[in-house]
């Protein structure tokens, strides 16, 4: 069954299924082989590192390596982030981690609890998390994966050995992107994927992504020109977009591509309030002292949108002290001149 | 004595004299007919006509002048039919104490129904029937007040009354009352601002002499420019009117006056002046100094919610203080209305729960959560059927037609 369901996304079609096929991250593959040589002496594993660095790639293969073809039946897959409160810790987990897995025809004494995004948790949810990790271990091995393992208390942190991973080297990257796409049927320009790594800083999985979809668009090759498109349409350049609008003073239009990033993709206040206040610090047009200066503004209208009554309200006058401060850029260059 | 500054002048000049009732010629010589004939053909009277045009004046000038005794209800009373029973039976059915006290011969008693129309169905029941009753019994004239006798249960009461009709008193005669007033208090007024405020009144004598009082007591002056902040109260009131006065405004005075009069919908207001804003401030200063009193304006809205309205006084004093960034700056623009709301137009909650099931989907697939999926697949998966729409990707998500059609026509409206 599973072999005729082939995945449709490249980033699950080449997802490495086994230990062994992870292209880089050599450190953390070998630590992690070395455990599965001897299962029982798996601790509770923490994966902490930015998005599309493979840590949930790493989890999966994990569960393919621990329990091959049936990890499904052994595996609870939570993403933290949409099932965050303290019930689903108390309901499915617990439930979950309690069952004895011997006598099920596997040679694995426990069950894998994968648990992404934990940072996204909440603070009664990790506490009680805690107590279940300690109790549970004897039936079930958890692999907690966030961003920032800060965000995690201290005492889940001293249960699991941490893996931290770094992002994608650009070199890996383009060689993985350009692999892909001879797989597909496509020539990948080098270019191209040059154009693909820039824009995903290090995050292999936004990367695929842009691929397979400028894959779309043509037969045959990839270019510069395709991957251009893509990337034109995708939400951060259209936030990078309108930031550069309002900084050089179109306030209107700054504020019409605002209503069409909320318009074409659905997003709230603040996941683009989020969104700008990522892009900014990308864009090589300002200053440090400038990315700080905005980064103190938009920190505040972050805040006025969590108590106002009208996102759009919040992100236009948000807009309106970019256009402010681009004045004041230039007003500044004016004068050095 | 009541200190006559402190009198409304609404009250101050109500007129005591039948003859100085403004307006409404045919009207008052109908009713002066009717009470002056003791053998009434009809024992009723029922006044009725828009408000403000001299209908309790009337009864009350014509009181003092034939030494009536108005024994009155009005809205403010219950009148249920015990109520009016215990009020008006006894009024009705002898004549007054007053003929035996020698001290002032008067001309009797009336019964004086003000607001018939506000008889409400529940607390006031059988207050229709009621007053029927008492018309029928009545030993002294019934007056009767209303603004709108075609409501379905006063169609009882018109059987028995003669209907007096009073119509909106005519701009003219306004604008020479309000001149009068203005010599009275010493006021010195633009003609053009007194005809303003006659025409704003339409009709409605009380309102403009209520506006009179407003936006002159303080100067004793009254200019054009002042009555701009004027709106037509209650009826037709524009967005059109109050954006203009709140973006014309000269001081957050202005303003504050300005919102306390007008009577639109707080969020529409919000909303339309926040759209607006950028074609009032050219300058990026202003405006980024505007839409920061805006944005705190929004924050008090979201925090009256529903229930804390004692924060109001916060919310317009913010939004007071973006009308007057710099009056001096202001040159009239065409305003953005209807106010651009895609964000409500597109993303209804039907929509976004469709879209939450698109990135269940999708997370059940890849392995990601709502928000990685919302963020880095709905917007290549869209380009993807967009670009090829038989795609097998939407069969291997199990996106259902309904949902391929959604992804494919975002961000196409």
């Amino acid at each position: 069954m599973a072999a005729s369901e082939e995945a449709l996304m490249w980033v699950e079609k080449y997802r490495p299924k086994t230990l062994d096929e992870v292209v880089g991250l050599k450190d953390i593959v070998e630590s992690l082989k070395a455990f599965m040589r001897n299962p029982k002496t798996m601790p509770h594993l923490m994966f902490a590192g930015v998005p599309g660095t493979g840590k949930t790639t790493l989890a999966l293969a994990i569960a393919h390596t621990l329990y091959g073809a049936n990890w499904k039946s052994f595996t609870l897959e939570l993403n933290a982030s949409d099932e965050r409160g303290i019930d689903t810790v108390r309901d499915r987990i617990k439930d979950f981690s309690r069952y004895s897995r011997t006598g099920f025809g596997g040679d694995i004494p426990f069950a894998l609890i994968i648990l992404d995004e934990c940072d996204q948790m909440t603070g009664p949810a990790q506490t009680a998390l805690r107590r279940i990790m300690e109790v549970g271990s004897r039936t079930s091995r958890f692999i907690l994966i966030c961003n920032q393992s800060s965000k995690i208390i201290e005492p889940i942190q001293s249960r699991c050995a941490i893996f931290r991973f770094s992002r994608v080297e650009k070199q890996a990257m383009k060689d993985h992107l350009i692999c892909i796409a001879k797989n597909e049927g496509y020539t990948l320009v080098p270019e191209a994927a040059e154009r693909i790594v820039d824009f995903s800083e290090g995050d292999l999985r936004h990367a695929i992504n842009s691929l397979q979809t400028a894959s779309a668009y043509k037969e045959g090759v990839i270019d510069e020109k395709t991957v251009a498109l893509v990337i034109g349409e995708a939400s951060p350049m259209l936030v990078q977009k309108m930031i550069r609008k309002a900084l050089y003073g179109d306030f209107m239009e700054a504020r019409k591509t605002m209503y069409d990033i909320m318009g074409s993709f659905g997003f709230s206040g603040t996941e683009i309030i989020r969104q700008i206040q990522r892009e900014i610090f990308k864009m090589s047009d300002l200053t440090p002292t400038q990315k700080a200066e905005l980064s103190g503004v938009i920190g505040e209208y972050d805040f006025r949108l969590t108590e106002g009554a009208n996102s759009d309200i919040q992100l236009s006058a948000l807009l309106a002290q970019f256009a402010k401060f681009g004045k004041g850029i230039e007003e500044n260059y004016a004068e050095a001149k | 004595m009541q200190k006559q500054s402190n009198l409304l002048w609404v009250e101050k000049y109500r007129p005591k004299k039948i003859e100085d009732v403004t307006g409404n010629d045919e009207a008052k010589a109908l009713f002066l007919e009717w009470l002056k004939n003791k053998k009434h053909t009809r024992k009723a009277v029922l006044l009725y006509g828009p408000p403000g045009v001299g209908k309790t004046t009337l009864v009350m000038a014509t009181a003092r002048e034939f030494n009536f005794s108005v024994i009155e209800m009005n809205a403010s009373d219950t009148r249920s039919e015990k109520a009016i029973n215990a009020v008006a039976k006894p009024a009705t059915s002898y004549t007054s104490l007053d003929n035996f006290s020698g001290a002032a011969k008067t001309g009797g008693n009336v019964l004086f129904l003000d607001e018939v129309d506000g008889i409400a169905g529940n607390e006031d029941r059988g207050g229709v029937n009621a007053i029927l009753k008492i018309v029928e019994e009545s030993l002294v004239p019934v007056i009767m007040a209303a603004n709108d006798p075609d409501i379905e249960k006063l169609r009882p009461l018109k059987k028995v009354c003669l209907l007096v009709r009073f119509h909106q008193v005519r701009i003219p005669l306004i604008i020479a009352l309000l001149q009068k007033i203005c010599v009275l208090e010493h006021v010195k007024a633009e003609f053009e601002a007194l005809e303003r405020i006659a025409q704003n009144s339409r009709g409605d004598v009380r309102s403009a002499i209520n506006d009179l009082q407003s936006l002159s007591e303080e100067n004793h002056s009254l200019t054009l420019q002042d009555t701009m902040m004027l709106s037509s109260r209650n009826k037709d009131i524009s967005m059109d009117d109050t954006l203009r006065g709140f973006f014309s405004a000269q001081s957050i005075a202005d303003t504050s006056r300005l919102l306390s009069y007008s009577s639109v919908d707080y969020d529409d207001f919000l909303l339309s002046v926040a759209d607006n804003l950028p074609k009032r401030y050219l300058d990026a200063t202003e405006l980024a100094k505007a839409f920061d009193h805006v944005s705190k304006a929004d924050v008090f809205r979201g925090r009256i919610g529903t229930e804390n309205w004692h924060l109001l006084k916060y919310f317009f004093n913010a939004l007071a203080e973006a009308s007057a960034v710099n009056p001096a700056s202001y040159k009239p623009f065409t305003f953005i209305t209807p106010p651009i709301r895609i964000m409500t137009l597109f993303w209804t909650k039907g929509k976004r729960t469709m879209l939450d099931a698109i990135c269940d989907k999708i997370g059940a697939q890849c392995h990601v959560s709502h928000q990685i999926a919302r963020e880095q697949y709905v917007p290549y998966i869209r380009l993807i059927l967009q670009k090829k729409p038989k795609s097998p990707l939407a069969a291997w998500f199990k996106f259902t037609p309904e949902e391929v059609d959604f992804l494919v026509k975002m961000g196409r409206f």
